[in-house]
Formats: structure tokens, C-alpha cells, sequence
């Protein structure tokens, strides 16, 4: 196996709050090779998105790393200047932030904006090349050329949403995290927005880090996938490894939530109760109080801890009894 | 944007002929009819008391007065003014009006630019201590009373210490062999700022398309500094040179006035950049910006300080009218010979005809500050620009 491109390991991380601490990220490891993607998935609150800010480093001024290293390229990240750190952001690492609608500035055109990050990272460029190049990503992702001398509020959701990915693409990075991209558009827009988003992945040969809360989205989207829940991976694999063989309790839920098209009707499943508080401390598995098969061989006050289940498919030890 | 911008200035018209009938009513309204008060003056020459009284309708009903007013206005025809008799109050303004434009829009602009700096810069350090010492002062320098506080920069920087001089706009001993009159000086004083500004102006505009963000720099500091060389080469030669002498001690007089009302006008600014400022960080698109790996000065003035400009922008449109209402204060105490001074006169002397011009030139100075306000607001935000068309 190649090198992986981006490196996770043992990352730790929580919020300094009034309160107390928020575990947010505990202990998460996973790693992207490149064109690859993966996928990130969970219910609100678990940390997705915190994961991804931290990947770029740009989480609050509350949140404090406690350990791990994140690698990109054999290059670690943490610990970097500011200075140094914007020059692999957008470079390397992109982003498309959950809601388009806020990622623009209401009072700068939508060009300006994509050239502005351009011409942050490629100062020796003529604008004629920058516009070029905007325009080709328009033309990629299904915009009209005009669109560069429009303001942000005279496009659309799934207009801005289009437009957010060329931004992501203005500098080549090697990665893109798309963070909930589709939260905010209807059913229509969101599966072309993804399917634009896989188009590029495919022609331009990126690795992909795809944050949701809906599964269906992610099994469409991913080659590997992991499942979040209060703040540590649960179980991670290869998607269709996971789909077929769900190891884990959580990810057996949040299957069963989920409707498929295929095979027989059977009645949707819920889970109980809420995601914990991560403000509160968790000893042992923090899925148990929820668990719908807690009664059974697993033992509750153990850690979470990965283990390999299957090649490269890992899930947490508690489910390990059975 | 055109149609926007019509339709600002015929409301501006109407609005124009409410003021001008509501101030002539106020007028009418003073105990005594003190239009009447010039014809009780026994010197007065027959032929003026009757023109007086034709001019004014004084002999007419109310109604017809007012309709008089208003086209007598529009003729330029404001009688003569009671305190300066031969002359007409258009000509006490012409030689008043100049000066107050002088110190108050260089105070103005002054004081907007660097309250806006100075809340961007606070905003941006938040939490830090300069951050907080720099707003208490702000905030007293905001609340202090003005006239005690113009009071005490008077008596420290002029008594005390004798930098600057006690008042008055020039030392008229300079002035008896002056080839020029105060008022040539301050014409050339204003044509050079308007020029010199508008300069400026264009080479931000010209440089905006410059790609390279170092190279904009670059061409801007270049062009200022031509324009510093221009501006020695026109003050070094010819007539120019001539008047240098005079303009200086004016420009020398402007100084303390100038630092006092900004020091006070300029906290409000900067209060309020700071508040506004500091919503705007919250907003997603600094993320954006941050994740593009922008540098942080330009997420700070580009991103943060480019929004946040808009309600600063509104609140400008008020002060302008304060400040002219505070020059009648900061005038007296540094007895600068402007339309302040001149009001307060023709009020407190019941000088009609004259206070009547005035207002009314001081309300047209209001209107178009409003409308040059809101034309800017709408070149400044986008979303206005949309609607207004619509």
C-alpha cells in the first residue's frame, strides 16, 4: 500500500468551556490515501465537524489539542505558525463549509473572491490566467462564466453551493473536506451538487473527506467510511464492507434508521435517547446507556478501542463479545 | 442605481420645501415680529423701508408671506442683513460659509477615517489590554462634556504650553501688508485639498486592478508620494509661493480646533466600528477567508472591515448634521469667524433675514450630505443596489 496522503493519528481534542471541558475529538486515527474518499459520518453533535476544522486548523481560540499529530504529505500540521499554516490551506487542504449561503461575502463579487485565494497562493499570475482558470471551474462544475461578476445574493443556493466548489478547487489541493455540503438545498440540487462533486473528484484525481449525518449520501459517495459517535470513531472500514457486515451496535442503528430502495419493506427503526453530553466526562463506552444490545455479552465500563475485525475494517472493542 | 439615485434627489427637493416652510413658519412664530424689528430703526432711508416691506409681504397675509419667501429664496433675494446693513446676508455668507466648510470637513474626514481605523484595529484585538485602555478612552472622550473639554484643550495646549495660538483663524499683524484677503487664501487653501483628495482618489482607482497585492501596494505609495512632490512643486512656485506665508498661518491656526472636535467626533466612530466589527468576525465567511490562508490583515480589512463599514457609513450621515449644529459651540470657544459664530449673532441679535439664510444654507449643506450619504450606501453595499432598482 502507498504512503498515505493525509494521517490522523491519536488526535485529541476539546473546548475550554465555562462549564468545563468538551470532549469534542477523543482519540481518532484514520488515514486518506490519495484520489481516494472518505467518509465521515455520525449524528449532530459528534464532532464531524470539529474533526474537520481541526484538519485545517482552523478550530476556536477555546479548543485545546491534547495529543496526536496530523500529517499531511509527511508534513505535520499541528504545531505550525499561522504564516506557515496558510500556506497549506486552500493549497493543499480545501474546504466546503456546511451552508453556502454564509461562505460568501455579501459585498465582494463571487470572482474576486476565488481570485482573491488565487492570488494568495499564486502571486506570480496574470488575472487573465486566474479568470481563465475560474472560468474552466465554472464551466467544470456547471456555472455560467457571467457568474464571476455576480454578488453573492443574486445566485441561487445550489448556484453558491456549485460556486463554493470551485472556490475549493481555485489552488489544486490535493484534499477537499466537504463538510455537510447539501444540508441547506432540496433533494434535487443535493444530488447534483454530489454528483458534481464526484465528477471533479474523478476528473482531477483528489482525495475526498465527505462529513454527513446521512449514511445513504456517504455509501454513495466513499470508498472507506467511518462512524462517529460522542466524539470517537466507532467503526471504520471499507464502505461496502461496512454496509454488508455492520459490526458495531451504533452502526447497525444507524442503518436501520435508514430506508433502502432494495430487498424487503420492514419498519424503520429509532434509537433512544439522546447522543451523550460531552461535557460530562464518559467512563467506559459512551454508547452503552443507548445500546440496544447492551444486555448482552459486551461489558460497558470498558474503553472504546479499535480493533481489526475484518482486513482494514475496524470496530470498537466493545462489540468484540459477540 | 440611476433610477435610485433620481429618485433620492426629488424627494431631497420635496423634503427642501417643507424645511423652508417650516423654518420661515418658526421664524413668523418668535414673539414681538421680528421681521418687522428692522423698520423700528429711526435711521433706517425711506426707500429701505419700504423695499423691506414689499421683499417680506409685510403688509400681506400669512399665506402669501410664505409664498414669497419661497420665490424670493429661489431669486437669491434675501433682503439686506440688519447687523452687516449694506450688505446682503448671500454675501456674509459667501465670506463665512467657506471657512466652517474648511475645518469641518477636514475634522470630519479626519475623524472618520481614524475612528474606523482605530474600532477596526480594537475589534480585531479584543480582549487584549491596549484594546481596553483605547476604549475607556473612547468612551470617555465620547461622553466628556465639549465645551468644558475644548475648554481644557485650549487653556493646556495654547496657555500652558503655548504651542498653538488662543483662537482666531490667522495673527492679523501678519496680515496688514497682505497683497491677499483672508478669503483669496482660503479659497486657493480649499481648491488644494479638493484637488489634492480627489488625486488621491484616482490613484486608488487606478491601482485597483493591479493583481499582485505587493505590487498595489507598491503603486500606491509610489503615487502618494508624487503627489507630496506635486504638491511641494505648486506651494514652491509662482503665485503660490507668494501666498504660502498666509495659508500656513491659517493651516497653523486650523490645527487645535481640528484635533479637539476630532478627538471627540472620532470615538463615536470608533465605538462603533468596534461593536459591529466584532459581529461580523462571528460570520461564516471569515472562516471562508481563513481557510483560504488570507493573510490576517487582509481578512481584517478586506472580509471584516468591508461589512462592517455599512452601519458605520449611516451613523457618518448623522454626525455630519451634528457637527454643524456643535460648530456654533466649538466656533465661540475658538473664535472661529464661521457660519457657527454667525448664526448664534443673528439669533441672539435678531438679525432675520440673515439667521433665515443661514439656516437655509446650513439645511441645503444637511440634504446633500444625506444624499451623497445615501448614494455612497448604496455604491457600498450591493444589496441595497439591487433593491433600489427594482
Amino acid at each position: 500500500m502507498s504512503k498515505a496522503l493525509l494521517e490522523v493519528k491519536n488526535l485529541s481534542m476539546h473546548y475550554d468551556t465555562m462549564e468545563g471541558n468538551v470532549d469534542a475529538v477523543k482519540n481518532i486515527s484514520f488515514e486518506v490515501n490519495s484520489g481516494e474518499s472518505f467518509g465521515l459520518v455520525g449524528e449532530s453533535g459528534c464532532g464531524k465537524t470539529s474533526v474537520a476544522m481541526t484538519l485545517l486548523q482552523l478550530q476556536p481560540d477555546n479548543s485545546v489539542i491534547t495529543q496526536g499529530s496530523i500529517k499531511l504529505d509527511g508534513k505535520e500540521l499541528i504545531g505550525l505558525s499561522e504564516n506557515d499554516l496558510r500556506k497549506v490551506r486552500w493549497d493543499s487542504i480545501s474546504i466546503v463549509f456546511q451552508g453556502a449561503m454564509n461562505a460568501w461575502n455579501p459585498v465582494i463579487k463571487i470572482g474576486e473572491q476565488i481570485r482573491e485565494a488565487m492570488r494568495e497562493h499564486y502571486p506570480e499570475n496574470t488575472k487573465q490566467e486566474n479568470m481563465n482558470k475560474i472560468i474552466e471551474l465554472f464551466r467544470m462544475v456547471g456555472l455560467d462564466e457571467s457568474t464571476t461578476d455576480r454578488y453573492p445574493h443574486e445566485l441561487s443556493g445550489g448556484m453558491k453551493q456549485r460556486a463554493v466548489i470551485a472556490l475549493a478547487l481555485s489552488c489544486d489541493p490535493k484534499i477537499i473536506i466537504a463538510d455537510e455540503p447539501t444540508t441547506a438545498l432540496d433533494v434535487v440540487i443535493q444530488d447534483q451538487i454530489l454528483n458534481e462533486i464526484k465528477k471533479v473528484q474523478d476528473l482531477l484525481g483528489l482525495s475526498l473527506i465527505y462529513i454527513s449525518h446521512d449514511i445513504a449520501v456517504i455509501a454513495e459517495m466513499t470508498d472507506k467510511i467511518a462512524v462517529m459517535y460522542a466524539g470517537s470513531i466507532v467503526e471504520m472500514g471499507p464502505t461496502k464492507d461496512v454496509f454488508k457486515n455492520p459490526i458495531h451496535s451504533y452502526t447497525r442503528a444507524l442503518l436501520d434508521s435508514t430506508p433502502s430502495i432494495r430487498g424487503e419493506k420492514k419498519k424503520l427503526k429509532s434509537l433512544d435517547g439522546e447522543p451523550p453530553s460531552l461535557i460530562n466526562k464518559i467512563e467506559g463506552c459512551s454508547f452503552a446507556p443507548r445500546c440496544p444490545n447492551r444486555d448482552t455479552e459486551c461489558n460497558p465500563s470498558e474503553h472504546m478501542r479499535l480493533v481489526e475485525v475484518n482486513p482494514d475494517h475496524f470496530a470498537d472493542i466493545c462489540s468484540q463479545g459477540k | 442605481m440611476l433610477i435610485y439615485t433620481v429618485k433620492r434627489f426629488f424627494e431631497m427637493i420635496i423634503v427642501f420645501f417643507l424645511f423652508l416652510i417650516i423654518s420661515y413658519l418658526l421664524f413668523n412664530a418668535i414673539p414681538g415680529n421680528a421681521f418687522s424689528s428692522l423698520l423700528l430703526n429711526p435711521l433706517l432711508p425711506p426707500e429701505t423701508y419700504q423695499r423691506t416691506i414689499e421683499l417680506f409681504g409685510l403688509d400681506k397675509p400669512l399665506f402669501e408671506r410664505v409664498q414669497l419667501y419661497i420665490i424670493n429664496f429661489f431669486k437669491g433675494d434675501f433682503g439686506y442683513s440688519y447687523i452687516y446693513y449694506p450688505r446682503s446676508p448671500i454675501e456674509v455668507i459667501a465670506e463665512r460659509l467657506p471657512r466652517t466648510l474648511m475645518l469641518f470637513s477636514i475634522v470630519n474626514v479626519i475623524a472618520f477615517y481614524s475612528g474606523f481605523l482605530v474600532g477596526k484595529v480594537l475589534a480585531w484585538r479584543r480582549g487584549s489590554k491596549s484594546e481596553t485602555w483605547i476604549t475607556i478612552g473612547s468612551v470617555f472622550s465620547y461622553t466628556v462634556f465639549y465645551p468644558w473639554f475644548a475648554l481644557m484643550m485650549l487653556w493646556f495646549f495654547g496657555y500652558k504650553m503655548n504651542w498653538f495660538p488662543l483662537g482666531k483663524f490667522l495673527v492679523p499683524e501678519k496680515w496688514y501688508d497682505s497683497p491677499y484677503s483672508s478669503d483669496e487664501i482660503f479659497y486657493t487653501l480649499i481648491l488644494f485639498t479638493t484637488i489634492g483628495s480627489f488625486l488621491l482618489f484616482l490613484v486608488f482607482i487606478f491601482t485597483r486592478n493591479i493583481e499582485s497585492l505587493e505590487n498595489r501596494r507598491n503603486a500606491r505609495i509610489v503615487g502618494l508620494l508624487f503627489l507630496l512632490v506635486l504638491a511641494s512643486i505648486y506651494w514652491s512656485n509662482g503665485e503660490a509661493s507668494l501666498k504660502r506665508f498666509y495659508a500656513a498661518d491659517i493651516a497653523f491656526h486650523m490645527i487645535l480646533p481640528t484635533f479637539t472636535v476630532t478627538l471627540v467626533a472620532f470615538a463615536g466612530t470608533a465605538l462603533l466600528t468596534r461593536t459591529t466589527m466584532m459581529e461580523v468576525l462571528k460570520d461564516d465567511y471569515i472562516l471562508t477567508a481563513r481557510a483560504k490562508g488570507l493573510s490576517q490583515k487582509r481578512i481584517r480589512d478586506r472580509h471584516a472591515a468591508r461589512t462592517a463599514l455599512l452601519p458605520v457609513v449611516t451613523s457618518f450621515i448623522f454626525t455630519i448634521i451634528t457637527i454643524i449644529d456643535g460648530s456654533v459651540l466649538t466656533e465661540s470657544i475658538f473664535s472661529w469667524p464661521g457660519m457657527g459664530q454667525l448664526i448664534l449673532e443673528a439669533v441672539t441679535r435678531e438679525d432675520i433675514p440673515l439667521a433665515m439664510a443661514s439656516f437655509s444654507f446650513i439645511g441645503i449643506l444637511a440634504l446633500i450630505a444625506h444624499f451623497i450619504a445615501d448614494v455612497s450606501y448604496a455604491f457600498l453595499d450591493p444589496r441595497i443596489r439591487v433593491k433600489a432598482d427594482s
